[in-house]
C-alpha cells in the first residue's frame, strides 16, 4: 500500500534545493521540520531522476554529479548525470576518473587566490578528479605524495533499503557492502 | 557504606552504570522511560526548570570573572551532573565538556577519593589535568558534591577556559611542551575546598604557577561560587519535586535523548562507511634543540578516520593509523576527542533540549594504543591536544554532511573544515611590570562552509565558541595595551571555492605600540601548509590556510603620523611592501603557529583565519553569484577569470558569451593536463617505489605504515613487495 505523502516540504521545494535555487525562508522551512518528512528520499529520488538524461534507476546521489545505479544485468554503478559510467561502486570511482595534479605554488594559487594562504607543495599536492565525460571537477583532494586515493563513502545499500527505508532492494547480496578498491590497481598491476 | 543510593560506593555506582549499558542498550538500563512517559509536561518543566539553574549560576558567576575569555567570548560552563558524572543540563558556553566530566567521576572514583580525602557536603574538588579528564590545563574545573541527607545525588560543575597555564610559552594554547612538565601548571583532582569555600593556600598556586595571578584567581572564584549557587538551585528543585523524582528524572533525561539521536541518525542519514584525513604540521626542529633532543624535530600528523554509521543508527570511528604520540604538546585523551569531537555533532543531529553527555551512549571510538589520542606515556605533554583533536569535529560535519546529501536532507548538510587562530602574549613592561595575556578573536566569527544549495556565510560560526562575535576591541587593548588594532576585516578571495564557495575568512591586523622592555606573541593556528583540510566537498576546494604575518621594524607610526591610510590585513601588508608604501626590516610567514616572536615598537602582527570550504565544482557557479562577488569585492575580476571561469567587464557585470567560451576552454585545459587514472596511477606508483617523498612526508609515513591498516591500504594501493619500506 503507498504510504500517504508528506506535503509539508513538497517535490517542488526540494527540486528547488537540488538547483541551488531555493529561498533562504523556504530552506529554513525544510530545517524546520519536525519530525523531518520521512518521504523525503523518494521525493529526492523523484527529482533526480528527472534530471538525467538516462534511464536507469538511481539508487543513491553520491555527490553533486554521481549516483549509485542499478543496472538491468544485477551490477550496481556509478554514473555521472552525463550518462559516463565509473563501474562497480565498491570500487573507489576515483580510480575510473581522469586526475590533474596540481604540484607548484603558481599551479595551486591558480585555484586559491591567495598565495600566502596556499598549500605548501613539500607536504601535499593538490588532486583535481574529472569526469572523463563531460570533464566536471568531482573531487579534490590536498595529500601528500604516495596518499591512496580516499574513498568518501561506501553505502550500505541494503541495510538501507532494507532496514532504514522498509523496502528491499531485489538484488540483495551479502557482498554488496564491501570495499573493493584494491581491486583495480590489482588488475593494472597484471595488465601492465 | 557508600556515599550513593542506597549506600553504594561511588566506584560501584560508576562501574555498573557502564555494566548496565553494555548489558541492555539502554543508558542506565532504562528499557523504559515512565516519568517522560506518564506526565511529559511535568517532566519538560522539571529539565527546563534544571537548565535554568545552570544558567543562572553561569549569568551571576561570570561577573567574577576577570578574563575577558569568560566575559566576553563565552569560555565558560557551569552543568549537573549525576553521581555517576553524566551531564544531564547545563548552562549555554563551552558546551563540549559536558562529555569531559564523566570521566573525571570516573577517575575520582577509581582513585579512592570516596575514602581518602573523602566526598563529603561542602567539598570542593578541582581538575585540569589530561589524564584524569580534562581536554587540557586551560581548561579548569572546579566540582561541587550535591547531598541530600546522606546521599551523593548529583555534581555540580563550573568550567573556564583560563588565560595562561604557566607552562613553556605564555597564553594557554602553548603549541611547544615536550611534556607534561612543560605543559604548565597541571593538577590531578585535588579537594581544595571546604564549607563551599576554596582554601587560601589554593590561591598562592595560581599565584606561583601562572602568569595571570589576578585572571586565575577570580576565575578560581567564579567557577566556585557557580557551581555552589547552582548547588544550592538544585536542592531547590529536588524538594519542589522530590528526591525520587529527581533520582529516576536525571536519568530518563540521558536514556530519553540518546533515543531522540538514534532516531535522527535513522531519519536523515545512510548508513555505511565514511572516510576523513587531517593532516598538518607541527615544527619543534631548531626550536628545542639539545634541551629536548626527542623533541628537536618536526612531524607531519596523520589524522585519518573511517566513520561508520551502524545498522542501529549508532556512529563509530576507527583512527588507526593516526600518528603516534610523542614529545610534543599535542598529545590527547578521549575525554578531549569527545568534548571538542561533541561540537560536530550538535549542529548536525545532537541538537536537543539540553546539553547532555547522550552522545557517550551512541558513538564510540577506536583509540589505538600508542597512538596521538591513547599516549601510553603517562606524562604525555598535552597543553594543546586540543589543535589534533578538533580536526575530527569535522569528521562528524563533513561525513555526515555527505550521508544527509545523499538521504535528500541538503538543508542539514554543514560541511567545515577546521580553522582558528589565537595567541598568548607575555612581556615586561618599561617599568619591570611582569604582565602576560592571550586572544582569541579569531577562535569567533568564522565563515561557514559552503553548503550544496548556497554559500557559506562570513563571520558566522564558531563550533568551538559559543559566543561567536569577536566581543570589543577596545577591552582587549585595555588587558593588551601592546597590541593595537588597526584591521578587522573580511580579505577577498579568502574562502574555498566552488559552486557554492566558503564564505570569506576574517583578518585581524595589530600595531605593537610601546612595548617596554620586552613582548612575546606565540600563536596558534589550526592549519599548517597542507591546507584546512584534505578533501573538498563534492568538486569544491578546502578552505584557504591560516595565515600568521608579521612585519617587524616597520614604518606604520610614520605613515599613521602623516594621517594616510593603513594596511589592515595580512593580503594588503604584502601588497604594500611590496609597492613599497610599507618598509619592514624583516617578515615571518606562517601558514598556521608560529614559535615564540619577539615583537617591538611598529611591529606589525597580522592573523587571518576562518576561511572554509566551498562545494561543488566552481566552474559551475552561476554568473549571477559570481557577479555579486565581484561587485561586492569579495572576489577579484582576477579569481573570478582563473578559478571561476567569469570574465567581467569594468562595471563588473559578467560578460556571459566569453565566460561561456573561456568554461569550455577550462574544460579543455583539465583535459590536457590531466591523466587517465591507470596511467596517473603509474606515474604515483613510480613515485612510490622511488620514495620520492619530502623529509616531512616520509616520517609521516614511516610512522603510520606501522598500523596494519594503513599499510595494508596504502601496500594495496600502490601493489609494493612485502618488504617495501618508506
Amino acid at each position: 500500500m503507498e504510504e500517504k505523502r508528506d506535503d509539508r516540504f513538497p517535490t517542488e521545494h526540494v527540486k528547488l534545493l537540488v538547483e541551488g535555487t531555493i529561498s533562504w525562508e523556504d530552506a529554513k522551512k525544510a530545517m524546520r521540520l519536525r519530525p523531518k518528512d520521512k518521504d523525503r528520499f523518494w521525493k529526492y529520488l523523484e527529482v533526480l531522476q528527472q534530471r538525467v538524461p538516462w534511464k536507469d534507476k538511481i539508487l543513491l546521489r553520491i555527490s553533486d554529479h554521481l549516483y549509485i545505479v542499478a543496472k538491468p544485468d544485477a551490477k550496481r554503478v556509478v554514473k555521472c548525470d552525463c550518462g559516463h559510467e565509473f563501474g562497480d561502486y565498491r570500487v573507489n570511482w576515483k580510480l575510473s576518473c581522469r586526475i590533474r595534479v596540481r604540484r607548484t605554488v603558481e599551479e595551486m594559487t591558480e585555484v586559491s587566490g591567495i598565495e600566502e594562504a596556499t598549500l605548501d607543495p613539500s607536504l601535499v599536492e593538490l588532486r583535481e578528479y574529472y569526469c572523463p565525460g563531460c570533464l566536471a571537477q568531482l573531487a579534490t583532494e590536498a595529500v601528500p605524495v604516495g596518499y591512496p586515493p580516499i574513498v568518501e563513502m561506501l553505502p550500505d545499500l541494503d541495510t538501507f533499503y532494507r532496514e532504514w527505508l522498509g523496502k528491499p532492494l531485489p538484488d540483495e547480496r551479502p557482498d554488496w557492502f564491501q570495499n573493493r578498491t584494491l581491486e583495480a590497481p590489482a588488475r593494472w598491476v597484471e595488465e601492465g | 557504606m557508600g556515599i550513593c543510593y542506597q549506600g553504594k560506593p561511588l566506584k560501584e555506582a560508576v562501574a555498573e552504570k557502564e555494566g548496565i549499558f553494555k548489558e541492555t542498550g539502554y543508558a542506565y538500563g532504562l528499557k523504559e522511560i515512565k516519568l517522560v512517559e506518564s506526565d511529559p509536561a511535568k517532566f519538560m518543566r522539571f529539565q527546563m526548570r534544571l537548565v535554568a539553574s545552570c544558567i543562572g549560576a553561569r549569568e551571576m558567576a561570570k561577573l567574577i570573572s576577570a578574563n575577558p575569555m569568560s566575559l566576553i567570548q563565552g569560555e565558560l560552563l557551569f552543568m549537573l551532573a549525576t553521581p555517576e558524572g553524566d551531564v544531564v543540563s547545563a548552562s549555554y558556553g563551552l558546551a563540549g565538556h559536558v562529555q569531559a566530566f564523566p570521566f573525571m567521576v570516573r577517575a575520582i572514583a577509581n582513585l579512592g577519593f570516596e575514602e581518602d580525602p573523602g566526598i563529603t557536603a561542602g567539598d570542593v574538588f578541582f581538575n585540569n589535568d589530561a589524564l584524569y579528564g580534562a581536554p587540557h590545563n586551560a581548561d579548569c574545573y572546579n566540582f561541587v558534591p550535591i547531598f541530600y541527607k546522606d546521599e551523593l545525588i548529583g555534581w555540580t560543575v563550573g568550567l573556564n577556559h583560563i588565560v595562561d597555564v604557566g607552562g613553556l610559552q605564555p597564553g594557554g594554547l602553548g603549541t611547544i611542551s615536550p611534556s607534561v612538565f612543560t605543559d604548565g601548571f597541571t593538577v590531578p583532582p585535588t579537594k581544595v575546598g571546604a564549607n563551599f569555600k576554596t582554601h587560601k593556600w589554593w590561591e598562592l598556586h595560581w599565584k606561583r604557577r601562572t602568569r595571570t595571578e589576578v585572571f586565575n584567581i577570580l576565575d578560581d572564584k567564579m567557577r566556585t561560587a557557580g557551581s555552589v549557587a547552582l548547588h544550592n538551585r538544585v536542592l531547590e528543585v529536588v524538594e519542589e519535586f522530590g528526591v525520587d523524582y529527581f533520582r529516576q528524572g536525571i536519568k530518563e533525561i540521558i536514556e530519553r535523548e540518546r533515543r531522540v539521536l538514534i532516531e535522527r541518525i535513522k531519519t536523515m542519514a545512510v548508513p555505511g562507511m565514511y572516510n576523513y584525513l587531517h593532516m598538518n604540521m607541527v615544527n619543534y626542529k631548531g626550536i628545542v634543540g639539545k634541551l629536548f633532543a626527542a623533541s628537536n624535530r618536526d612531524w607531519f600528523m596523520h589524522q585519518p578516520a573511517e566513520m561508520h554509521i551502524l545498522p542501529d543508527g549508532r556512529i563509530h570511528a576507527d583512527l588507526e593509523g593516526l600518528t603516534s604520540e610523542d614529545e610534543f604538546h599535542c598529545n590527547g585523551y578521549e575525554p578531549a576527542l569527545r568534548m571538542l569531537t561533541s561540537l560536530g555533532c550538535w549542529p548536525m543531529f545532537a541538537y536537543t533540549q539540553t546539553l547532555n553527555t547522550a552522545l557517550q551512549y551512541m558513538t564510540s571510538w577506536n583509540i589505538p594504543p600508542g597512538s596521538l589520542f591513547n599516549p601510553q606515556n603517562p606524562f604525555a605533554g598535552t597543553v594543546m591536544s586540543l589543535m589534533q583533536v578538533g580536526k575530527y569535529i569535522w569528521m562528524y560535519q563533513n561525513c555526515l554532511s555527505l550521508s544527509f546529501f545523499s538521504r535528500g536532507y541538503l538543508e542539514e548538510c554543514f560541511p567545515q573544515d577546521p580553522a582558528g587562530v589565537g595567541y598568548g602574549l607575555a612581556g615586561v613592561m618599561k617599568d619591570g611590570f611582569r604582565w602576560a595575556g592571550g586572544d582569541m578573536t579569531l577562535i569567533t566569527c568564522w565563515a561557514s562552509g559552503a553548503t550544496p544549495f548556497k554559500d557559506g556565510d562570513p563571520a558566522s560560526v564558531c563550533s568551538p565558541n559559543p559566543a561567536a562575535d569577536q566581543g570589543e576591541a577596545e577591552l582587549a587593548e585595555f588587558l593588551q595595551p601592546t597590541n593595537l588594532n588597526i584591521g578587522r576585516t573580511l580579505i577577498p578571495n579568502y574562502c574555498g571555492h566552488g559552486k557554492f564557495r566558503g564564505g570569506l575568512g576574517t583578518g585581524i591586523c595589530q600595531m605593537i605600540m610601546d612595548p617596554g622592555q620586552s613582548l612575546i606573541a606565540a600563536v596558534m593556528g589550526a592549519t599548517s601548509g597542507q591546507g584546512r583540510c584534505a578533501l573538498g566537498m563534492s568538486g569544491g576546494y578546502p578552505g584557504l590556510s591560516d595565515v600568521v604575518y608579521f612585519a617587524h621594524d616597520t614604518n606604520i607610526r610614520d605613515i599613521l603620523k602623516e594621517g594616510k591610510p593603513y594596511p589592515t590585513d595580512f593580503v594588503e601588508i604584502g601588497q604594500w611592501l611590496k609597492d613599497g608604501r610599507l618598509k619592514a626590516g624583516s617578515v615571518e610567514v606562517f601558514r598556521g603557529s608560529s614559535p615564540n616572536v619577539p615583537l617591538k615598537d611598529g611591529d606589525l602582527m597580522a592573523c587571518a583565519s576562518g576561511a572554509r570550504m566551498g562545494w561543488g565544482d566552481p566552474i559551475e557557479r552561476r554568473y549571477g553569484l559570481a557577479e555579486k562577488d565581484v561587485h561586492y569585492g569579495w572576489i577579484t575580476p582576477q579569481a573570478a577569470k582563473s578559478i571561476y571561469g567569469v570574465l567581467t567587464d569594468t562595471k563588473g557585470q559578467v560578460k556571459v558569451a566569453e565566460s561561456d567560451a573561456l568554461r569550455a576552454d577550462i574544460r579543455k585545459v583539465r583535459k590536457e593536463k590531466s591523466l587517465d587514472a591507470k596511467d596517473w596511477w603509474k606515474q604515483e606508483r613510480e613515485k612510490v617505489l622511488a620514495k620520492e617523498f619530502s623529509e616531512n612526508v616520509r616520517s609521516m609515513y614511516t610512522d603510520c605504515l606501522k598500523w596494519p591498516k594503513f599499510r595494508r591500504e596504502f601496500m594495496g594501493m600502490w601493489q609494493l613487495p612485502e618488504d617495501y619500506k618508506v
